[in-house]
């Protein structure tokens, strides 16, 4: 038996013992590279092969790798002991309360108006309205008088306006922008006109800006029943539930028939709460057939052509949808408020 | 318009009133409350005695055991002497409240307790004084509440009248649509004056001398009027409709106002000179004392009233000082008439005088009815007070107008308009419920004769609209209109502060909206200068408030404004948006310029995710890099917000395509303090429109490469104003077409860095689409960032300068 035999028949026991005495995966790295790495025994002897003879030198070889691949096989088993020793120690030392809320990205929102606004907005384009918006400022004949409504008419008395330089006016409804978008064109057409609005008047219930959507078509043969059909169908998209709708005579200058449209009240069912101030309805709009001076006024010819106009406040939508009791806190940008819709 | 209901009750019969109010609603008079008017005796029930014995402790007081309608009978103690067993007697509960204000309790009377009060017509409030009970008719039904078997007190309506249905303003109008909707008669008070002595007309005579403003006038004398009080149901009527009692001729006239809806005024007929009353226009600078004492200078415009001297009153606004009914008055003239409405509604607006005579003149008034309401007027004046009314009325007619039209309507067109398949007889059925006539329910137009009390009725679309109401809008059909279809084209405007929104909204702030006023005060605050453009205010002329007296140019003042508010309610941290109009002067006559603008704040403090030693700037430049990305553009921030507003070296300006389009920076110290926020914050304006305006770059899709990535870290010792923006940008551009990825990942000044030095770390990725990167390659590229930043920033490599591999 050679040295080379010898000391190689001894490396393994060896190994084994230094394996054994390992706790640390650092620590096995070290005694891996011991036996196996370029300055160990083992490797000696491989690197010494080439001066053997030709037998002593296959069999020297063959025992050598054998013994390399034993180690190697020790080793591995080893690291994966001391592996598991480690996840499991890990496991038992790490430990989350996850009782602890957690990291959020900081939550930010719509105002309760823009809400209301896609809601309505989303309902009509997908009847295919098209949206059109129009200035805040405007002016008197748009404003008014293409309305039909004459400088000196009692109409005016229910719009409280604010003037500004120039003779001009901040609009008191959306419907304006039905002048600017008929005027020039020709039927048939329909869109909706959301925006703000203002009336100078400020109390509990009633803020100086507010905001309303105006919704209007024009065709041969729109009637007052297809205005009825599309208020159901609206009302039933903006509630989610079948409502039962009140259709009130009223008087707007620019619509003849005209209407103010009511919802039976969601919170007592018609049986008269606080939200409905007792009466068990709650409106929910203006609405009516254009009336022919304000088609003549936008230049379409009213013996060929009909439609309907319908025109709600989104602010007292947004207040009965979050249970907001004064409108003023809508526009006072409490966090606190804008935080909860 | 107040209506009592039992007096409209004498003009018709009414139905049950849930019913009646709910179809004057429908119908277009809006029922906006009903009122109680006189004593209330909601908690006294209708009993009845069953044994009425002596009370054992005193000999004037009974002991009752009065049925309520409840399981047991009542004990009550009762000292009136009319008591007796067998009445139906009102009886008020302990806890209930007399019209005096008394709460009645439980009492004990000489040793025996008395379970509530037996009432007296006095102690119900229903007469002055009382000897005994008062005793209830028989057939009333025990336990009912005492005002359902009882005319007590009275119970009005409040209409609210849209402008178009003046003639409402009547007991005479709420009767008729009364029968519109129920049918039935009505029955209008006796109108006839009984004529005494020599003719009015000796005296007297009435000219309209303003034929366009007066169409009618019609006065009555009346002789030896006796001044003082009207009688008390006058004086009940008068109240519970809303109005206050004056004297006798006064009320009579309020009384005929509200039946009739036709104003009237009574004239000292002693006062008056020159036997003449004329109505004609106001001469330049003519004066008028009215009767409120004020002394008014008149315009050619104003309707005057006026005798042969001078003038006595403004037509349908306010009688003169000079010849109102005193207490003097013997003789009166009674003055009726039909004024042009657009004149005195012009008159009571430059005066601020409106009046239940102005608000019914200026929604016209029936010409048919003028005559009527005088002479009911000289009639009730007579029979009240003695007097005796001369024979004849004085009459003028000025321009007279067709007082019943005829409308054409076409029975197709009301089909059509509303979607019903109404017949012509049943058009004209309906419109016979509100009086208009058709001739000939089968001619081609319809020819429809309107009641000349309804002046809204001109166009045959006002016509289809009374069908309608009568018909009732609930029983029109509801159906889905047919169209062709039409692509909806979304203007990019909207589509773009749609999207800012979303994109702020999901950055974690909060939209606000605030009012659109300006303070000019704010202009100063925020540092303008006196030429900044945005002190070019749009100004309101009737502003609410002084701080409301324009519309705002830019949104930041509001967005402090809304900062310190909420500082002030303590919240600790802020983090808000704002999309709204500003509003720019143009040239005269022409509408302001109107841009969308969104504003922007975060402010320090409060818990907040990311980074906490990095300034609140930036989380608001990643917010607001969320919104350019949304819209699709990319922006160049440029240091400098140009702003006196902003801290001037934290602050920056936006450039997309070349263009401004905003600016941003953390709020200026000196202008924190002036809007007293105490926290330091960053805000950003942004010009919606111009961003709309700019190109959004366009979106190429690259597939990811599937060779390995290199990646190289250079740290790097800069100038302190190099600024790392542009840094990155010339590292972008220098290191050749395999460079995937730049970012800085690391900023710092402090110690261990030279004076006037940072150090930013920059990650450079290489990746290559084909073939995996060698060494070689990637170190050339390296090596060209870093010459390139010795060149160009002065910047040299920390750590011995190798270039970092990984
Ligand atoms: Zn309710």
């Amino acid at each position: 038996m050679s040295a080379e035999q010898q000391s190689l028949d001894g490396l393994e026991e060896e190994a084994r013992r230094a394996l054994a005495e390992v706790t640390t995966l650092p620590a096995l790295a070290d005694v891996r590279a011991r036996f196996l790495g370029k300055k160990s025994a083992l490797s000696g002897v491989l690197r010494g092969i080439g001066r053997l003879e030709g037998a002593d030198r296959a069999r020297v070889g063959e025992q050598a790798n054998l013994v390399k691949e034993r180690i190697e096989a020790l080793v591995s088993a080893r690291r994966d002991e001391l592996g598991r020793g480690e996840r499991e120690r890990a496991l038992s030392e790490t430990r989350l309360d996850v009782t602890l809320p957690g990291l959020r990205a900081p939550r930010g929102g719509l105002h309760p108006i823009t809400r209301i606004e896609r809601d309505v907005v989303a309902f009509f384009t997908g009847l295919g309205f098209g949206v059109e918006e129009g200035p805040e400022v405007e002016t008197q004949w748009h404003n008014f008088e293409a309305l039909n409504m004459p400088p000196d008419h009692p109409a005016r008395d229910m719009q409280a306006t604010f003037f500004v330089d120039g003779g001009h006016v901040l609009r008191t409804h959306t419907s304006p922008v039905q002048i600017r978008t008929m005027s020039g064109r020709t039927p048939p057409f329909r869109f909706i006109a959301p925006g703000r609005v203002y009336r100078c008047d400020r109390s509990p219930r009633h803020s100086p800006m507010f905001h309303q959507v105006e919704c209007f078509m024009v065709d041969e043969n729109v009637s007052f029943a297809d205005l009825k059909g599309i208020l159901y169908a609206f009302q039933r998209h903006m509630m989610g539930a079948d409502v039962e709708l009140r259709f009130r005579s009223s008087y707007f200058p620019f619509t003849e028939p005209s209407a103010e449209l009511d919802y039976r009240c969601l919170i007592c069912r018609g049986a008269g709460c606080a939200t409905c101030s007792q009466s068990g309805w709650i409106e929910a709009g203006g609405c009516g057939m254009i009336h022919p001076v304000v088609l003549e006024h936008c230049g379409i010819d009213p013996e060929r052509w009909q439609g309907f106009a319908f025109g709600m406040t989104l602010d007292r939508a947004a207040m009965l949808r979050w249970g907001i009791p004064n409108i003023h806190l809508l526009f006072d940008g409490d966090v606190r408020v804008l935080e909860q819709i | 318009m107040r209506v009592p209901l039992r007096w409209l009750a004498e003009w018709i019969a009414l139905p049950d009133e849930a019913e009646l109010l709910a179809r004057l609603t429908q119908g277009g008079l809006e029922v906006e409350e009903v009122l109680r008017v006189g004593p209330d005796l909601s908690g006294v029930r209708v009993g009845h005695v069953l044994t009425c014995d002596k009370h054992p402790q005193a000999d004037r007081l009974s002991l009752c055991r009065v049925d309520l309608g409840e399981a047991e009978p009542a004990s009550i103690v009762c000292g009136a002497p009319n008591v007796a067993a067998g009445q139906k007697v009102a009886v008020a509960s302990p806890g209930a409240r007399l019209p005096d204000g008394r709460k009645l309790q439980k009492a004990k009377i000489r040793g025996v307790t008395s379970h509530g009060m037996i009432c007296s017509a006095a102690e119900l409030g229903l007469a002055e004084q009382a000897d005994g009970i008062l005793v209830l008719d028989a057939a009333a039904p025990v336990g009912a509440p005492l005002d359902s078997v009882l005319a007590v007190g009275e119970r009005v309506v409040d209409l609210t009248l849209t402008p178009n249905r003046g003639d409402c303003a009547s007991l005479l109008g709420v009767a008729r649509e009364v029968r519109a909707h129920f049918g039935g008669d009505i029955e209008i008070p006796p109108t006839e004056a009984p004529e005494q002595g020599p003719s009015a007309a000796a005296d007297l005579r009435v000219e309209i001398a303003d034929p366009a403003g007066c169409r009618r006038y019609v006065a009555r004398l009346v002789r030896g009027v006796r001044i003082g009080p009207s009688p008390g149901w006058l004086q009940q009527r008068l109240e519970a409709a809303g109005m206050r009692p004056v004297d006798v001729v006064v009320d009579v006239t309020n009384l005929v106002m509200l039946e009739f809806g036709q104003p009237l005024h009574a004239f000292d007929a002693g006062t008056l000179r020159g036997g003449v009353v004329r109505v004609r226009r106001a001469l330049p600078g003519e004066k008028l004392t009215t009767l409120d004492g004020e002394t008014r200078t008149l315009e050619p415009d104003d309707l005057l009233i006026a005798d042969a001297e001078r003038a006595i009153a403004l037509a349908g606004v306010m009688g003169g000082a000079e010849t109102q009914v005193t207490e003097r008055t013997r003789d009166v003239l009674l003055e009726s008439a039909h004024f042009d409405a657009t004149r005195v509604r012009r008159t009571a607006r430059r005066l601020g005088l409106h009046s239940e005579a102005s608000y019914r003149f200026e929604r016209q008034i029936d010409a048919a009815g003028v005559r009527r309401a005088c002479d009911r007027a000289a009639r009730l004046l007579s029979e009240l007070t003695d007097a005796s009314v001369t024979p004849g009325v004085l009459e003028a007619t000025g321009d007279e107008a067709d007082a019943e039209p005829v409308i054409a309507l076409d029975p197709e067109r009301v089909n059509r308009l509303l979607g019903t398949a109404l017949s012509r007889a049943e058009i004209a059925a309906l419109l016979a419920r509100v009086e208009v006539r058709v001739a000939d329910a089968l001619a081609s137009p319809l020819r429809c004769r309107v009641p000349s009390w309804r002046n809204d009725l001109r166009h045959a679309e006002d016509l289809v609209e009374e069908v309608a109401r009568i018909h009732g809008f609930d029983e029109i059909p509801a159906t889905l209109p047919r169209q062709r279809l039409a692509p909806v084209v979304v203007a990019r405007s909207r589509r773009v502060s749609e999207a800012a929104r979303d994109a702020l909204a999901a950055a974690g702030l909060f939209e606000c909206m605030t009012l659109p006023f300006a303070r000019p005060a704010d202009l100063d605050r925020m540092g303008l200068t006196a030429d900044d453009v945005r002190r070019r205010l749009v100004r309101l002329q009737n502003p609410l408030t002084e701080d409301e007296g324009a519309l705002r140019t830019f949104l930041l003042p509001s967005l402090l404004d809304v900062i310190q508010a909420n500082r002030a309610r303590q919240v600790e941290r802020i983090r808000i948006f704002e999309v709204g109009r500003t509003f720019h002067p143009r040239a005269e006559g022409e509408l302001p310029d109107e841009r969308l603008a969104l504003a922007a704040a975060i402010t320090q403090g409060g818990e907040r995710l990311w980074d906490m030693r990095a300034p609140v700037f930036f989380e608001l430049k990643g917010a607001l890099e969320q919104v350019l990305e949304a819209v699709g553009v990319t922006a160049e921030f440029v240091p400098g917000g140009g702003e006196p507003f902003w801290h001037p070296t934290s602050s920056a300006h936006i450039d997309v395509a070349g263009r401004p389009v905003g600016t941003l920076g953390e709020l200026h110290p000196e202008v924190a303090v002036r809007f007293e926020i105490d926290v330091p914050c960053a805000l950003l304006s942004l010009d919606l429109d111009e961003l709309a305006a700019a190109k959004a770059a366009a979106h190429r899709f690259e597939e990811p490469s599937r060779q390995p990535q290199v990646r190289r870290d250079l740290a790097v010792l800069l100038p302190r104003d190099a600024a790392a923006g542009r840094v990155l940008h010339a590292i972008r551009s220098t290191a050749g077409p395999h460079l995937v990825e730049a970012a800085v990942f690391d900023h710092y000044e402090g110690p261990g860095i030279p004076e006037g030095r940072v150090s930013v770390a920059f990650r450079l990725v290489f990746q290559r689409p084909d073939r995996t990167l060698t060494d070689a390659e990637v170190t050339r590229a390296s090596e060209r960032v870093v010459a390139m930043l010795a060149d160009r920033f002065r910047g040299e490599l920390r750590h011995g300068g190798g270039v970092a591999g990984g």
